[in-house]
């Protein structure tokens, strides 16, 4: 049952310029949230900025006071104002939404690809996977710049290898998170991958490409504008492949937001 | 000594429209409820007075391509395409789990042509569990052109007599749109065609552009408007039908505070319809009932009904175009 209440903000800290980390007490969505679903938060009193905005659950942190964790990215108006909200501030908080990860099976090496702020979705899939005793995933994780990759100190701490890509090549090697990639789903020498991928929506398309080009199964996070998150506006489908009667779309919310790589046309 | 202002369980909260009696005056409006279920998780849908379903058409439609919404100063736009599950659909698999919901169900209602309009009423007329029937007239008219069905009063007279004739058994809503000069005249039309109550008003066109793609935001390029942003407009249109037409109203236009509400009830609206207010704030609906009741508890009045078209107007208030 999703929860709908003012969370208090416990903690909101800065990881760098814009991106930040808020801690959230809400117990029952902490109890109840699985990897890659999400919360909808109002990031202001009235109404402008109007709408909610979605946010995956980061982290479930331990513990019997029900914390979740939001990591985001200032990109305009909303998600400015959710960064000035203090300790102690009331955030409107409607969750866990939407259907999350499917997670491995054992004996499959998952590979995590996250672009850009796509990175926020992984911290909880890695807690899960490791509770699950699931293979030690890889991350393949892109970004701009150095200065973008943010939360790698989470992934060293869970010794999860990181391989990484920036645009400018100040870290990692220079392009798009596909270069990572290629070779390691070429070199994977037989055993079993499933992906994980989680960025923007041209990222996404280039993944799925690549996995579904090699035969290895691919979960891909999608991003939408969500009014609702609820699945009643209809306003965040995707497009999926085409039927005898024409095109399909699928709502991002309660469909997804993670979907096959074979169910979505991006 | 007991106080002498009614409490709570004193003020009656029911209303009725010509033959649609409410338990109380808050409604959902049509394309931001679903089908209702979608919101039992988050409220009782028998602490509404009652809630329309998404537009129903003759066969299943699956909608716009995206992007179908993008929002704007306190309100969005949207063009989803008037997607939805088609008549037989919700007869079959919505409707009958919804027969003990506790509250009053309508169905939106929209065709192409005139025909589609007939068939789909025909088909709901009598249906157990359905409390009206709403007529959605800002669907694009496909025999004429593709203008909206209700921006031509002659158009509107005849689609709404010809569904009446389909479906006598349901009360009859005809929802207005607002994208007309004159919307007084549309809600004439819609009287001399037998609607019983108008419901007022539906989305205001608009549009949206990306100034760095230089592209509409839309993939429709136009789409509709709501959310507070409409609600001055929607309220005058609301005042202009109530004392030009003389049909029950159902007021809705960016209603999302007790306030709004209650201007729209002095206004002339004998209920109200929340649209977009169930997307930012999912337990908002239910919330505005308990205001609205707290209201009367603070302001003496007894039955809320007794607001409606209380609005106090200058003694030369006949709504003229302003100068200046
Ligand atoms: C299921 C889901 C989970 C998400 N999880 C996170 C997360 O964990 N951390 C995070 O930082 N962001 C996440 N996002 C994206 C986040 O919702 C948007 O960044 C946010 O809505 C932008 O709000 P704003 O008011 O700041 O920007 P706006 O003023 O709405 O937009 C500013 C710019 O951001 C773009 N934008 C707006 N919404 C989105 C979106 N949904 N996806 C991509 N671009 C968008 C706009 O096109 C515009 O260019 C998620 C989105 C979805 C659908
Ligand atoms: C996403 C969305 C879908 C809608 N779909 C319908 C519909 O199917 N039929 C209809 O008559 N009105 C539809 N409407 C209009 C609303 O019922 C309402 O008239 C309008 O949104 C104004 O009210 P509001 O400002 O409170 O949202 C829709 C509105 C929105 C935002
Ligand atoms: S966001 Fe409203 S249906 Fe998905």
């Amino acid at each position: 049952m999703p929860f709908d209440a003012p969370a208090p903000v416990l903690r909101h800290d800065a990881l760098n310029r814009d991106h930040f980390l808020l801690t959230l007490e809400c117990p029952s969505i902490a109890r109840e949230a699985r990897a890659g679903q999400f919360v909808m938060l109002q990031t202001r009193a009235g109404f402008d900025p109007l709408l909610r905005r979605p946010m995956s659950i980061c982290r479930v942190l331990p513990g019997r006071r029900g914390r979740i964790q939001i990591l985001y990215k200032i990109v305009g108006e909303g998600t400015r104002y959710l960064s000035q909200q203090p300790v102690g501030a009331l955030v409107p908080t409607l969750g866990p939404l939407g259907k999350g990860f499917r997670l491995p099976d054992g004996g499959t090496r998952p590979i995590l690809v996250s672009g850009g702020v796509g990175i926020a979705i992984f911290p909880f899939l890695v807690e899960s996977l490791r509770a699950a005793r699931r293979e030690t995933p890889l991350l393949v994780y892109g970004a701009r710049s150095r200065g973008d990759l943010v939360a790698l100190e989470f992934f060293r701490k869970k010794r999860v290898p990181v391989r990484l890509a920036t645009e400018d090549g100040s870290a990692g090697t220079r392009g798009l998170v596909t270069r990572v990639l290629e070779p390691i789903l070429a070199d994977a020498g037989g055993a079993p991958l499933e992906i994980f991928a989680c960025g923007p929506t041209p990222m996404l398309k280039a993944v799925g490409a690549l996995a579904l080009g090699a035969g290895i199964p691919c979960q891909l996070a999608l991003e939408s504008q969500m009014p609702c998150g609820i699945g009643v506006c209809l306003g965040c489908v995707t497009r999926c492949p085409a039927d005898q009667r024409g095109p399909v779309f699928r709502r991002v919310c309660t469909e997804g937001p993670v979907f096959r790589a074979d169910e979505v046309v991006l | 000594m007991r106080d002498a202002s009614p409490r709570p369980a004193d003020v009656d909260l029911s209303v009725s429209l010509g033959p649609l009696r409410l338990k109380n005056p808050v409604v959902a409006a049509s394309g931001t409820f679903g089908y209702g279920c979608e919101f039992a998780p988050y409220l009782r849908l028998a602490d509404l007075g009652g809630f329309v379903t998404k537009g129903l058409s003759l066969l299943p439609r699956r909608g716009n391509a995206p992007p179908r919404t993008c929002e704007t100063p306190s309100g969005m736009l949207n063009a989803i395409g008037l997607a939805n599950v088609g008549v037989e659909a919700f007869l079959a698999e919505k409707l009958p789990a919804l027969r003990d919901c506790g509250t009053a169900v309508i169905a939106n209602v929209f065709g192409e042509t005139q025909e589609e309009y007939v068939a789909v009423s025909r088909r709901l007329n009598g249906a157990p569990g359905l409390a009206a029937l709403e007529l959605n007239l800002s669907c694009p008219n496909t025999e004429k052109g593709g203008l909206a069905f209700g921006v031509s009063p002659p158009v509107v007279r005849e689609v709404v007599a010809a569904v009446r004739r389909a479906a006598p058994d349901q009360p009859l809503i005809v929802k207005l749109t607002p994208n007309i000069t004159d919307v007084a005249a549309a809600g004439r039309a819609a009287k001399e065609g037998g609607a019983d109550i108008l419901s007022l008003v539906n989305t205001f066109l608009g549009m949206a552009i990306d100034l760095k793609t230089r592209r509409p935001v839309l993939d429709n390029v136009v789409g509709g408007l709501s959310g507070p942003a409409i609600k001055p407009l929607a309220l005058y249109m609301v005042h202009r039908v109530h004392r030009e037409v003389g049909l029950p109203v159902l007021g809705m236009g960016g209603i999302s505070r007790v306030e709004d509400a209650l201007e729209f009830m002095l206004a002339g609206s004998s209920a109200v319809q929340v649209g977009t207010l169930n997307f930012f704030d999912p337990t908002g609906s239910v919330r505005l009932v308990r205001e609205i009741e707290a209201w009367c508890v603070r302001e003496g009045v007894r039955a809320v009904r007794e607001i409606t078209g209380t609005l106090r107007l200058p003694a030369s208030g006949t709504p003229t175009p302003p100068a200046g």
